[in-house]
Formats: structure tokens, C-alpha cells, sequence
């Protein structure tokens, strides 16, 4: 039995599913239409993928002007810069905040996010409530993250309804001049990347 | 979906299972090998009757065993037997 | 057809079976082509299995809120962004 399959001694109250995918996977391997080595591929490239990279996206684009421009105009090949591997959504674009507007993502058909870049998504952004009401209330939903931009500043959702991944440029923290690239990327949070939140304005100590 | 009434957003954060995983893993996997594509499985997770009462893992697991059967790679009644067995394995002697 | 950039389009009300990606609330709206964004194999047919070809230019499509939404209480330049599929727009020539 490889690793992945510790978990079945529990079993106990997990979901009913648990079973039938591990029953699923037993017959598609016996049968040979995946292989071992396929699965573990699948899961390692999920493993691998997390909000770090979108936040070493921003770092390096609040630095390096001309890496913001590639990141805002042809956001794959950004991330291939950076050593990201980001085959999988048909399109990959970054839109970014300024002082005039506030951008916020959803995908009300199904809960499409950069899973390429980013990993998987939040909870919440898979959550009915958020799915609804992002595109109806965005700033009511934006106030239950705590955040609340001005109302002088638009705020702008886009419904990922196609084949395009959407992630956001947050700004850039007011007083974070003598931050290395290092530490600004740990003041991008997941949240962030999402419009649902602003990054910290400083880096946690400890 | 979108627009409709929607109550409080629950933050909260759950560890993502080893099922879980495995329901993305096969998914991809699939994906990968050109056997499912993302559409497919959109269009079988949004058919799914009891889409509401599912969990999102849930319905990604259930809208792939739907998606193999009509395809005929895999039998309902085969899945059926075998997460019999597995569930068995895990309730113990 | 092709659209322009700036474009006024409505998105159609058609009520169309299977999947499709154009989502509810938006179809039979009035918004603005913002670009194209390329062009993809339809995904009402890759849905099904078939190829979805040959690919269909796909829009980044803006709608103001406050005309998506009776009841929208956020200021009146707020707007939404979906992208929509060419054969799921026609021109708006209206002065709605």
C-alpha cells in the first residue's frame, strides 16, 4: 500500500465518498486505465502548488516594474519566470488594484480559481453564500472580511465564468520601502489574492 | 447561483482529507491523460440531483463515478461492491 | 460577428438545456465588450465529449452593478466583469 492510503484505518465518520473514490481508484488502476505513478504525479502537483507562489508573484512585481508589466499583460508567462509550472488553466490573468480600484473574484458556476499557481481554493470561495452573494454584494461581503475600501474607490468583481483564472495584485503597503522581496511576500495573504482582504502592513514578528 | 440570497460566509478552514485529495488527484490524473475534461466534469457535477446536499469533494467524487459510467469504464455496480469492501476493511474486525 | 472594444452588447435571454457558462443573472443584460480575450473550443459541446471546435471567441464583457441589480446599494460606478461567449451576445443599439 503507498502513503496515501494511511488514512484508511480511521474511516470511522467521514463522508460515505471516502470509500467510493478509494473504490473508484482501486478499479481504474486494476484495470490500468491510471497508474500508480500517475495518481502519486496528480497528487504531488496539487501538494506543490500554494498562496506562496501568488505572493512571490507580488513581491517580485512591487520590485520590478518590468516584471509587473509581463505579470499584468501575460500572467503565465510570468509565473514561468519564476520557476512556476502554469500548463493548466487555458488562460492565467492578473488584475491589479490601485488607489482608484478594488478588484474581487468569484466563480459563481463552480468555483474556478489559479488552483495552477495558487493550489486549492479557500472554503469560503467554494462556499454557496460567497458564490452568490460576491456578485451582488461584493462590498457586504468584503465588510464580513473585515475590509472596507471607500466608496470613492470602484469596486470591480470579475466572475471567472470561462477558461480564464483570475488573481488579483493587491498594492503595496504604504512603509514597506526598506522590506526585502522576502519579507514583502509575507505580507500577500491567500485572501489578498482573492480581493477578499488587503495584504499585512507589516511582517509578524516571531 | 450567482446573485441569489446568501447568508453569513463561514471562514472557517477544514483539513483537507486524504479522500479529498485523492477524489483531486484522480481527477487530475484523468484530466491529464485526456480520459475527462474540466467541461465534462462541470456539466456532471451541475446534473447531480442532490448538488445542494453534497459537500464540494462530494459532488466532485460522485460526479466522476457518473462520468465513468456513462463513458463505460467503470460499472456502478462494481464501485458499489468495492467501497462495500473498503467501508468493511475500516469498521474492523 | 465580431465585437469591438466598447462594443454595447445584451447578453442573450436564451434559456438554453445543458451546460452552458453564461450564468443566469446576467442573460438578457446590457454591458460593454471591454476586449477580446481570445478564442476557446466551446465548452457547451467539450461538455458532452465533443471536440468544440471550431473555437469560439470568448469576451471580457463590464456591466454596471446598478443595472444588474435593482436592489444594488454600493455606488453607482461599481461594475462586474464576466466572460462571455460571442454566440451568447448580439449588439445593444437601444439608449437603455
Amino acid at each position: 500500500m503507498s502513503d496515501h492510503h494511511s488514512h484508511e484505518e480511521t474511516g470511522g465518520t467521514t463522508s460515505p465518498y471516502a470509500a467510493r473514490i478509494r473504490a473508484i481508484e482501486a478499479l481504474l488502476l486494476e484495470k490500468g486505465v491510471l497508474t500508480e505513478p500517475e495518481v502519486q504525479d496528480s497528487i504531488s502537483y496539487m501538494e506543490a502548488r500554494s498562496p506562496a507562489n501568488g505572493a512571490k508573484l507580488v513581491a517580485r512585481a512591487w520590485v520590478d516594474p518590468d516584471f509587473k508589466k509581463v505579470l499584468l499583460s501575460d500572467g503565465k508567462a510570468a509565473a514561468s519566470q519564476l520557476g512556476m509550472d502554469p500548463e493548466h488553466p487555458a488562460e492565467f490573468i492578473v488584475v491589479e488594484n490601485t488607489p482608484e480600484l478594488h478588484n474581487l473574484i468569484v466563480c459563481t458556476l463552480c468555483s474556478c480559481y489559479p488552483r495552477a499557481i495558487l493550489g486549492r481554493p479557500p472554503d469560503w470561495y467554494k462556499s454557496f453564500a460567497y458564490r452568490s452573494r460576491a456578485v451582488r454584494e461584493p462590498r457586504s461581503v468584503m465588510r464580513e472580511f473585515g475590509f472596507a475600501p471607500p466608496e470613492d474607490v470602484e469596486v470591480v468583481v470579475h466572475d471567472s465564468t470561462a477558461d480564464v483564472r483570475y488573481m488579483v495584485l493587491p498594492m503595496r503597503p504604504p512603509g514597506t520601502e526598506d522590506l526585502s522581496e522576502e519579507e514583502l511576500a509575507t505580507l500577500v495573504t491567500r485572501d489578498s489574492l482573492v480581493g477578499a482582504g488587503v495584504p499585512r502592513s507589516s511582517v509578524r514578528v516571531g | 447561483m450567482g446573485g441569489s440570497p446568501g447568508g453569513p460566509i463561514d471562514r472557517g478552514q477544514h483539513e483537507v482529507e486524504d479522500w479529498e485529495r485523492l477524489a483531486d488527484a484522480i481527477n487530475g490524473a484523468l484530466g491529464a491523460k485526456g480520459l475527462q475534461s474540466t467541461d465534462e466534469l462541470r456539466r456532471a457535477i451541475e446534473s447531480l440531483e442532490n448538488y445542494r446536499d453534497l459537500s464540494y469533494y462530494e459532488r466532485w467524487v460522485a460526479a466522476t463515478e457518473n462520468l465513468l459510467v456513462e463513458k463505460g469504464v467503470l460499472s456502478s455496480d462494481e464501485i458499489d461492491e468495492r467501497a462495500a469492501e473498503i467501508e468493511q476493511r475500516w469498521d474492523g474486525p | 460577428m465580431t465585437f469591438e472594444a466598447g462594443e454595447r452588447v445584451r447578453v442573450l435571454p436564451s434559456g438554453k438545456p445543458g451546460h452552458v457558462r453564461t450564468p443566469a443573472y446576467l442573460k438578457g443584460k446590457v454591458g460593454w465588450v471591454e476586449s477580446l480575450i481570445g478564442a476557446f473550443p466551446n465548452p457547451e459541446e467539450l461538455a458532452y465529449g465533443h471536440s468544440g471546435l471550431p473555437e469560439r471567441p470568448l469576451y471580457k464583457v463590464g456591466f454596471r452593478q446598478i443595472d444588474l441589480w435593482d436592489s444594488y446599494t454600493g455606488p453607482t460606478e461599481d461594475y462586474l466583469y464576466a466572460d462571455i461567449y460571442e454566440h451568447w451576445l448580439e449588439p445593444e443599439r437601444g439608449t437603455t
